[in-house]
This record gives structure tokens, sequence and C-alpha cells, in this order.
């Protein structure tokens, strides 16, 4: 009998522990002698603690946003950029690109391997005027997910405010905030549709993906037995083929509940799109390419997913 | 009753090793006190430029952490000299004589295997990302050794200070537990 | 072993370690290395700095020396003289207008001071002595001033609230809110009890005391000016727009910081590094123990303790009613021995899925636990306020201190059982300041 431990993040009603519970269980059920237990809501390890602990074994696998280790591996960074990914099936025909093989090889380097793949997106929400164009967020403060749409907005003039997620919902009531950019499973968790006026939703259009897979400790899987790797295998496929069409259900479930709160939805069109990748081109990614050695190289690589 | 906030800062006789100690010990107070009132400007000056002035605030949230944290570390052994640390003294007060005397030295012997245990992970910590560069994942990108760099002194200089109460203990200046004979 | 097994060792060796005398902090460490080196093996030691880091590596922690600060800083100026003379004048014809005086003084300070201990100092300083003057009791001296001290982590801003936010992940402006009306609920209690007790057993010599003409009433009330200032400042910038509750903690100090300086002329660097000094040795105790105990609840969710716990007591088939009496008894156990940070750090995790299930608001609940925090610091063992009193008046042996305070710890616990009975008492500001939940 083998124990593996899941660390992450998220309530137990999340998408994302849902996906962790579904290879648990399927691992269960193929009677291999492997049981893993979840730790849910950074019961374990606080959100962006788990990656060194998964690195060197002390926690088998997290569910984890790849972005937050990007101080240590600045390539990591690319999985949370404006204007890179465009879609969900973009997503997932990104996550078996060569660049993703990249981002593989250094996680390698890491003793951390990929159990699952995934991609959430997410939107703008304001208290004020919709938010589509650059030019909408030029004087708001607002707080972004990531230091590269950090960039972006500072460059399209907004005044960016870092604090903790459990402060948002009171500090766009009382107006400290009058901007978020995040996930769209974050916006209905925190409630905000009760503070906001407006909420721009991944679409046809969107900027905001951040890459969020399960992974693993490379050792560790390379320690069970053959049969107990296949169970895990097969039970993560299946989670990933869920967790795709999960990623796209969110979308259209945030919306449903901005909408019944009253909340005015607005839509980002191509031309909106475009302005926001101009301006990510002179912002946030040469800051990436000047921090990575061959950057550039990596960026195009992830840029030339068809 | 417990020993307590109030109760007085440790004993260094004539000893020049304690009295060091003990000034190493108050430097660090001093450190700890400038940092928090450097914590305290820093995020007058962010509600500042953000509010007032409306521009991006990049480094403050950060810097102001890290101030807090550092200065918790660096309070460690001044916390110690000062007899800061609170704690519940039942046993101290059933016990007198040699066995209160031989469970202070257990006391004072386990804070520091403990302290030691940590201040040597922490310079482990602390190397590692040194070593590798490793920065912080904000705009801001402060190489993390430097935050990181408290825990190995702050843990270091306050096992320092837990070596000076031990001696003192051993060599009668400072009495188990600071408490008087009943 | 099985986890429950386990937890009720760890329990007891928590409790043989607590009691040896060793630091709050270095002995939740201790406990934690020890089991975590047993069960999960020398590899999860090293994890422990990474712990201890990430537990303070928050923004919401600034808030607790910055509180503490704001508390420090008033206490050192004569600016609580300056109430407390203030509330006598106003107050010298009611029965136990003295004792009315310091609860009402304790009660504006702790909307200025986030700490305890603080509070009761500050007022303490020139409360005790006054009223041992005018014959009071030292019975009834030490406990009100002990147990009006307590006030500063119920009344907004309190540094248990914090800890308390940051654990639970709820909103820290919500968290102040909800203590406000139950703090005046408390001084409404104790200055009852007050009246009453004077009433029933007051002497000539308590009551005798000179009575001041309107014009001595009225010159007074400028001097109360700086408080008002500093809570108005405060209450504006955190429910106005400018600043989140932590953020708006560093304006506090500043503004008290200022006022002490300008006001009250407070310019020797020796005064100024006394007000940072006791600041600092307060936020690095507190601190600590939320680094250590950060370390300790990852011990005991690694050991699938705290899980275990909750899912056994939520399977437990009782009544909602029985399980927060059990809940409050803990609490005030708990609340014996350890420091009230110690306690919510590590009853949280384990409590909160608990009072969720129970359909207990999480606000209100902040409110009950707070009340027991403070019958916590006022009972031994470990009584913060009680070293403050002994500080302030060593020859007021202890025994007096908890006779003359137990009359408010039962006010504290008819508190707790008019909260249960009309809970909106908790929920009703936030709620209309904030919106329902
Ligand atoms: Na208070
Ligand atoms: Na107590």
């Amino acid at each position: 009998q083998t124990e593996l431990r899941l660390s992450h993040q998220w309530s137990t009603g999340d998408v994302r522990h849902q996906v962790a519970q579904m290879i648990a269980d399927e691992v269960a059920a193929a009677n291999v002698g492997l049981e893993i237990t979840i730790y849910p809501s950074e019961s374990l390890f606080r959100a962006r603690e788990q990656y060194n602990p998964l690195s060197r074994g002390q926690v088998d696998m997290i569910v984890y946003p790849l972005s937050y280790s990007g101080g240590q591996r600045p390539e990591y960074n690319l999985t949370l950029m404006p204007g890179l990914v465009r879609n969900h099936d973009h997503a997932a025909r990104l996550n078996e690109s060569p660049f993703m093989e990249r981002i593989e090889a250094l996680m390698a380097e890491d003793d951390v391997m990929v159990l699952v793949h995934g991609y959430l997106a997410g939107g703008f929400a304001s208290t004020g005027d919709c938010i589509t164009r650059p030019e909408h967020v030029s004087g708001l403060t607002t707080r972004a997910a990531g230091r590269a749409f950090e960039e972006m907005l500072a460059a399209a003039g907004a005044s960016i405010s870092s604090m903790a997620s459990s402060e948002i919902y009171n500090a766009m009531q009382t107006g400290v905030l009058q901007a978020v950019n995040t996930s769209s499973s974050s916006f209905a968790s925190f409630r905000l549709q009760e503070q906001v006026a407006c909420y721009t939703p991944a679409g046809d259009y969107a900027l905001w993906f951040m890459y969020q897979p399960v992974l693993m400790n490379l050792s560790t899987f390379e320690g069970l037995t053959e049969e107990q790797q296949a169970a895990l295998t097969a039970a993560a496929a299946n989670a990933e083929a869920w967790y795709l069409e999960q990623a796209k259900a969110e979308d259209a479930a945030s919306v449903a509940v901005f909408r019944e709160a009253g909340v005015q939805i607005a839509e980002m069109t191509e031309d909106d799109f475009n302005a926001w990748l101009a301006l990510a081109q002179e912002s946030s990614y040469p800051s990436f390419v000047a921090t990575v050695p061959n950057g550039q190289e990596l960026l195009d690589l992830a840029l030339s997913v068809e | 009753m417990a020993t307590l906030p109030s109760a007085g800062a440790a004993r260094t006789g004539n000893n020049l090793f304690l009295r060091i100690v003990a000034g190493l010990s108050t430097l660090c107070g001093w450190i700890a006190a400038a940092m928090i009132l450097s914590a305290v400007l820093i995020t007058c000056q962010m509600i500042f430029i953000r509010f007032v002035l409306g521009q991006s605030t990049i480094w403050q949230t950060e810097a102001v952490i890290y101030l807090v944290l550092a200065s918790t570390l660096l309070g460690l052994p001044y916390v110690q000299l000062m007899r800061g640390h609170v704690n519940v003294d039942l046993m101290p007060l059933w016990t007198k004589g040699p066995m209160r005397k031989a469970l202070a030295f257990l006391v004072l012997g386990s804070s520091i295997v403990i302290i030691g245990v940590m201040a040597f992970y922490a310079y482990e910590m602390w190397h590692f990302a040194w070593a590798r560069g490793w920065r912080s994942e904000t705009v801001w990108a402060v190489r993390l050794w430097i935050p990181y760099l408290a825990m190995p002194v702050g843990f270091g200089l306050y096992l320092l200070q837990l070596g000076a109460d031990m001696y003192a203990l051993a060599f009668g200046i400072e009495k188990p537990f600071g408490l008087e004979d009943n | 072993m099985d986890p429950l097994t386990l937890g009720l060792l760890v329990a007891a060796v928590t409790i043989l370690v607590l009691f040896s005398g060793v630091s709050v902090a270095a002995g939740l460490l201790i406990v934690a290395g020890g089991f975590l080196l047993v069960f999960d093996g020398m590899r999860s030691l090293e994890l422990m700095p990474e712990i201890f880091f990430g537990k303070l590596n928050s923004f919401a922690l600034l808030a607790i020396p910055m509180f503490i600060i704001m508390g420090a800083a008033i206490a050192s100026t004569r600016a609580g003289a300056d109430l407390y003379e203030a509330l006598e004048r106003w107050l010298t014809r009611v029965p136990g207008g003295l004792v009315m005086s310091n609860l009402g003084a304790c009660a504006l300070f702790s909307a200025m001071s986030g700490s305890s201990p603080a509070t009761c100092a500050a007022i303490g300083k020139m409360g005790i002595p006054e009223m041992r003057k005018r014959g009071y009791s030292d019975e009834v001296a030490a406990g009100s001033i002990a147990a009006g001290g307590t006030l500063g982590i119920l009344i907004p801003p309190s540094v248990t609230m914090i800890v308390y936010g940051i654990a639970t992940e709820t909103s820290i402006g919500r968290l102040f809110l909800a203590g406000v009306m139950p703090g005046l609920l408390l001084v409404g209690l104790f200055m009852a009890w007050s009246v009453f007790h004077t009433w029933r057993y007051g002497n000539a010599s308590v009551l005798a005391t000179r009575v001041y003409s309107m014009r001595e009433r009225l010159e007074i009330l400028p001097r109360v000016i700086p408080f008002i200032v500093i809570i108005v400042g405060v209450l504006y910038a955190m429910y106005g727009g400018i600043a989140t509750p932590s953020e708006t903690a560093a304006v506090g100090a500043l503004l008290c910081l200022l006022i002490a300086m300008i006001i009250y002329r407070l310019w020797s660097p020796a005064k100024l590094w006394g007000i940072l000094r006791d600041s600092t040795r307060e936020s690095v105790m507190i601190l600590f123990i939320i680094g250590a105990a950060g370390v300790f609840s990852y011990m005991l969710s690694s050991l699938y303790i705290t899980q275990s716990i909750a899912e056994w007591i939520s399977a437990l088939d009782v009544n909602r009613w029985v399980l927060l009496g059990v809940v409050n008894v803990f609490l005030l156990i708990a609340g014996f021995f350890l420091p009230p940070v110690a306690v919510i750090l590590m009853a949280a995790p384990i409590l909160m899925p608990i009072i969720l299930a129970a359909d207990f608001d999480p606000y209100w609940f902040a409110v009950i636990l707070t009340i027991n925090m403070e019958i916590g610091l006022i009972s031994p063992p470990v009584g913060l306020n009680l070293y403050v009193i002994n500080s302030i008046a060593p020859d007021i042996p202890l025994k007096k201190i908890l006779v003359g305070s137990l009359p408010y710890v039962g006010c504290m616990v008819l508190a707790i059982v008019i909260l249960c009975i009309f809970p909106g008492i908790a929920t009703w500001l936030p709620d209309l300041v904030m919106g329902p939940i």
C-alpha cells in the first residue's frame, strides 16, 4: 500500500479540487495499492510555498499555478502571459507543443513532472465603466494576478495595488480598488458580483489564461510499480479531458452568477484584444525576454503554436 | 505566577561575554524597532502615492512585509534578553532547589536545540536562494536571499543569547527562571 | 498510530512542554519538531524555517505591530490621564463613578489600541493609584482595570481579530465592525455591575469626592480632542476608501506618533525609543508565536490530526448549542494557559469547519471567541493583563486581583449568553455597513 499526499490551495467545491479528487478516486478503484490523500485549502502548505516541497519529495503531488514559481524559474512566467493563449482549445494544443516540452524539461530538473495539463481563463471586473480596452484601466487602482499582467496594466496607466485575495472584496466595496483581473472561478468565490458594476469574462477573445497543472514528484512516480504508474496515468488522462471541459464551463458559470446579480456583462472584440496584445508586446514581453537568457526563443516557440 | 513581559532583563553580572552578547542583542532590538518604524512610514507613503497621486505602487507592499519579518527575527534575541517571550511557569514554581535548576537546564537546552535546528535549516534555505539566484515572483522581483538572510541571522543571534543565558545559569549569575528561592 | 490517538498524545506532550517554563513559541517549535522527526522523518525538519517564514510572509500581519504602536504612543503621553480625568469630572456623582470613569477610559482607549495589555497599562497607571487613594478597595481597583483592559481586543482595532481574519480568511474590516456592539454591551455590563456593587457595599469615603462645577467639566473637554481625531481619522481611512484595514494601521500608528510628539511634546529620543522598544517587544513576542504556531499546525495537518478531529466532531450527532458549549469550554481552558494569539492560531483550523458546518456565523463566532480570550487574559496561570497589573501595583497580591476581576468574568459569561440569544448584536453593524454576507 503506497500513500501519496496531494496539496492544493482551493476549497473542496473548486474544480481544481475535483480534478484531484477524480484522480484519487480512480486510482483507488483501480486497486493497485495506491492511495492519494488530498490536503485542500492550504491545509498543508501555503499556496505559493508548495513547489519546493514537491521538488524535494516532501509532498507527492500538487495542483499549482506554475507561474507562482516564476521567481525561481523565470521561464515559468510564460504560463501566465497576456495574449499567449487565445481560447481553451488553443490552450489544449499548447499543452502538447514543443514549448510545453521545454517547460517540462525545466520541471524535470527540479524532479517534477506534469500529471494533468490544464489552463483556466479569467477576465476583468470593475466598479465603474466596463473594461475592454487598455485605455479603460487608465487611472484605475487595479489588482492583477501575475507579474506579466501587472506590467501590462501599469503600461496602460493603471495604478497597481497588490493585496491579499481575502482583502479584494472589502477594498472594492470601500473604493480602495476599482478594478480586478483574475480567474473566472476566483471572481465568483470572492463574491465580487456583489461589488462590481461590470464584468468582462473570458469569451471568444480572452487575455488571461493561467497554466494550473497537477504536478508530481518525478522520483516518487518512478518509484511506483508499473501497475501503479499505469493506473495513475490512466486516471490523469481522464482527469485532463474533464478539466478542459470544466475550464470552458467555468467561464459560462461565472457569467451566469454575475448576470443574475445584475452586473453588466461586457465583451472583448478582436480589435480590443489586439490593442491589449500590442501593449503587451511593448511591456510584458520585452520584460520577460530581458529576464531569461533564451527568452525570445521560448516566447517565439509559444507564439508559434497555432 | 508566570514570568512576564514585565520581569526585568537578563543579568550579566560583570562578565565580559555576557555583556557583549547583551550588547549585540540590544543592538538587534534597535534595528528591529527601526525596521518597524520604516514599515509604518513606507505604508503611509504607499497610501499617499496611490490615493493622493494615483500612481502605481510597485515595491512597497513587499518591502513592508520583509521589514516586519526581519524585525521579528532580529527582535528575537532582544526580546529574549528582556525576558519578553511569554511562558507558563507552573513546573518551575512546583519545583525548587536542584530540581528547579535541572528543569531550567532542560528548558534552555531544548530551546537551544530547536533554535539551532531552525538556524541551521534557515541557513540552508538562504544559501539555496542565494546560490540559485531566486527572486520573488513580483514585478519588483527582489533577490530572495536578502529577506531570507534575516532567518539565519535572527535565529543565530537568538541562539547566541540563549547560549549566554545557559552560561549565566551554569555560573550562578542568573537564578533558574529568574525566580527567587522561596 | 491512528490520528485521533496521536492527537491525544500531541495534546498531552504539548501541555507538558508548555508547563515546563519554556517560552510558548519555542515550546510549540519543540513539540512540532519532535513529532515531525518521529513521524515524518528527518527531512521534514528542513521545512520548518520555510513554513515559519511563509507564515509571517503576509501583509495583513503588518497591522499587529502598527496597532500596538498606536496604543504605546498614546500610553506614553498624558492623554490617558486627560481622558480619565474628563470622564471623572462627568461621572463623580454616580455611585462608583471613579470605577465607571476607569471602565469608560478603558473602552475609549480600546478604540485606539489593538492590544489588551497596552490598554490595561495605559489606563491602569493613573486609574489604580487614584482609586486606591479615594478609598476603593484593592480588589475593585485592580479588578476593574484588569477587566476593562481586556476590551482592547474586542473593541476595534484588535490584534486578535486580525490573527483570526488571517487564520480563517475572513474580512478583517468586517470582524472589526462585529466587535463594536458586543464591546459596548460588555462595557455596559461592567458599568452596571460596578454601580450595583458600589451601591450595595459603597462606603461614605468612596462617595464623598469633590463635586465639579459645570465650568470645570467643560474646561476639560478640549483635552479629549486628540482621541476623537485619532479614532475618526482611523475609521475614515478604513471605511472611507483610502486604505485597507492593514494599511490603516500604519496611518493610525503614524497619527498617534505625531500627536504624541506635537500635541504632547514627546520629543526626547529616549521617550520615543521607549515607545518603539515596548511596541517591538510586544509585537516580536506575538509574531514569534504566530510563526511557531504555523509550524505547529503544519505538524498537526501533516499527521492528519486536524482533519481527523474535525471529522470526528462533525460526526458527533449533537445539538449545535451543545457543540458550541463544548467549544466554549475548550476555549476557556485553553485561555487559562495560553495567550490569545496562540489559542486562535491553534484552534481556528480545527474549529472553523465545525462552526461553519453547524451553521454559525464566522463573524459572530469571532466575537464569542474573543470574549473567551478576554477571560483568559485575566485568569491564571498565563494572563497577560494580570502581569500588567502586577507591574503597575506590585503590592496588590494576585489573589486580590483575581477576586476583584471575578465579577467581570461573570459579566463576560453573561455577554456570551446574551450573544447566543441575540446574535444580531454582533452581526447587525457589519451587515448594515458592509451589506449582508
Ligand atoms: Na482595540
Ligand atoms: Na489565562
